[in-house]
């Protein structure tokens, strides 16, 4: 089995998303991800195990741009992989017998349509194994708060780029934090500080995917 | 850096900036000063001024104190009305050679900003990547025709409020994303909506600027080779833009943009991706700088 979770977390690593797929040059008209994880599946592979391919892949990825040595177009190729493996245990996360670590609701706050590192967070928090539930950008607070009340448990990411939007931010947690105390929200973007999220009652600031991830897994351990 | 034709806004008083974040966190207007001056020396024809979210009093203070040292126009960037007119009300047109400054930016949900020509003539920049819904709401524009629609409400809505204002003293902002991260095809979207404008013979004379930097963002500063990636890229588009009526720039002095041929990387790349759709654009700048 962890031969097949090197495997799936070799292609997610690399985005090599698909056998027609041109990126990497040194894999060309090599199988993907979409092919193997099909194959893995139709063998009778435990869906559980392609995910763990993924989140040990999104990990390798995610630890790699930490660390300067990948870029934003790595981690979008390798999130388009990803998805390749995920489409094909799909029925067995919504049925239930792949069981998710909690679900990450996000969106970019009211006034703000930025969504590059909004999409970034979310597809690294994917990876890590968690649900995610993206309600886009220029998210007004009620929006926020109908997601909570659907999802109970559920954790909050919200992101703002513009300096002008962080009041929105603001406005946001605070009503968070009256309809729902116990849920925890997590904030980040470009003018986003540790001191503003201490001022405005966040619970974490992330100035990268990896740390939120982090922050999750051990919410939930 | 200089390509005839083209004016560069330098960019490099702005919040976003983190080392010049530093330099407003700390108050350190010589600091600010010495920014403004460096960008001159090395060419810039308008210095930016974007200090976040800060005070109406601070952007006055930065407005003045870069002044008093050099002589280039300045560019008011904020979208917030008061930090506008404070910009505007220090700004002294005397110490440009009478220059007005440039006040970027004025969309179609704060046409008040207009008003403030009345206390002090300045050149819009007019943010088209936005417009209003049927009901008044913001929206983002994602279609090269209404990217188009809005640049035409927005020089009407200038001519409307300012009186005697010509096409070739209006700059329109069409937007500029990164390339490497254009899964949508913004990129494509972009260089139609220029075209669109660049035809419509309402629109004739009036500028076209982006904010350069923004479209090499998150991509790495150098190729597997070892040579530069920002630069090339850059000059592709301005090569690619320019005939389609971008003339100004908000960018870096420290660049070399130049105009290349078709034959060179940087060209090839931005061809196909011209041509290209979803994540296949995102591996195709990955090959150039691989």
């Amino acid at each position: 089995m962890q031969e097949i979770v090197e495997k799936i977390a070799m292609y997610v690593a690399k985005g090599k998303v698909s056998k027609s797929a041109w990126w990497p040059p040194e894999m060309k008209d090599q199988d993907g991800a979409d092919e193997y994880a099909a194959e893995a599946i139709k063998n009778g592979v435990q869906p559980s195990v392609l995910l763990e391919g993924c989140i040990l892949g999104m990990e390798r990825i995610g630890k790699e741009f930490g660390e300067n040595k990948a870029f934003v177009t790595n981690l979008i190729v390798s999130g388009v992989a990803m998805n390749a493996v995920l489409k094909h245990i799909k029925p067995f996360l919504e049925s239930g017998e792949v069981k998710r670590k909690g679900t990450f609701v996000i969106g970019t706050v009211t006034g703000d349509m930025h969504d590059i590192g909004k999409n970034l967070v979310s597809m690294i928090i994917k990876g890590g194994g968690f649900e995610v539930i993206d309600l886009g950008v220029d998210v007004p607070t009620n929006k926020f708060l109908d997601a909570i009340a659907q999802h109970p448990g559920c954790f909050v990411g919200l992101s703002a780029l513009l300096t002008t939007t962080k009041r929105n931010m603001a406005t946001s947690v605070e009503a968070i934090r009256k309809a729902s105390p116990d849920t925890k929200v997590l904030i980040g973007g470009a003018p986003i500080t540790k001191d503003f999220c201490t001022q405005i009652g966040a619970d974490f600031y992330s100035p990268n995917p990896n740390e939120a991830v982090e922050f999750l897994n051990k919410s939930v351990a | 850096m200089s390509i005839p034709g083209l004016t560069v806004i330098g960019e490099s008083i702005n919040d976003s900036v983190p080392s010049t974040r530093i330099l407003f966190e700390e108050n350190d207007i010589d600091g600010i000063v010495a920014l403004a001056k460096t960008q001159a020396e090395k060419g810039a024809s308008y210095i930016d001024v974007n200090v976040g979210s800060r005070s109406p009093s601070f952007m006055a203070e930065v407005v003045k104190k870069i002044q008093e040292r050099i002589s280039l126009p300045l560019s008011i960037d904020t979208p917030d009305p008061e930090l506008a007119s404070a910009g505007l009300e220090a700004y002294n047109p005397e110490r440009a050679g009478n220059r007005k400054p440039i006040l970027n930016s004025i969309s179609e949900a704060r046409l008040e900003m207009f008003d403030l020509y009345a206390r002090r003539a300045f050149v819009p920049i007019l943010l088209v990547t936005e417009g209003l819904d049927a009901s008044r709401e913001m929206i983002m524009n994602t279609t090269a025709a209404q990217i188009h629609g809005s640049a035409k409400a927005m020089v009407s809505n200038a001519r409307k409020r300012i009186d005697h204002i010509e096409n070739d003293q209006i700059i329109l902002d069409p937007g500029i994303m990164p390339i490497g991260s254009d899964s949508k095809g913004d990129f494509r979207r972009l260089m139609e909506a220029m075209a669109l404008i660049h035809q419509d013979k309402d629109l004739a004379d009036v500028s076209m600027s982006v904010g350069l930097s923004n479209f090499t963002a998150m991509l790495p500063s150098k190729r597997a080779d070892g040579s530069p990636v920002k630069s090339p890229l850059e000059s592709a588009f301005l090569t690619m833009a320019m005939p389609l009526g971008l003339n100004t720039i908000i960018g870096s002095v420290s660049r070399k943009y130049t105009l290349l041929t078709d034959e060179d990387p940087a060209m090839q790349c931005l061809k196909d991706a011209l041509k290209l759709e979803g994540v296949d654009i995102i591996m195709r700048v990955m090959m150039y700088f691989s």
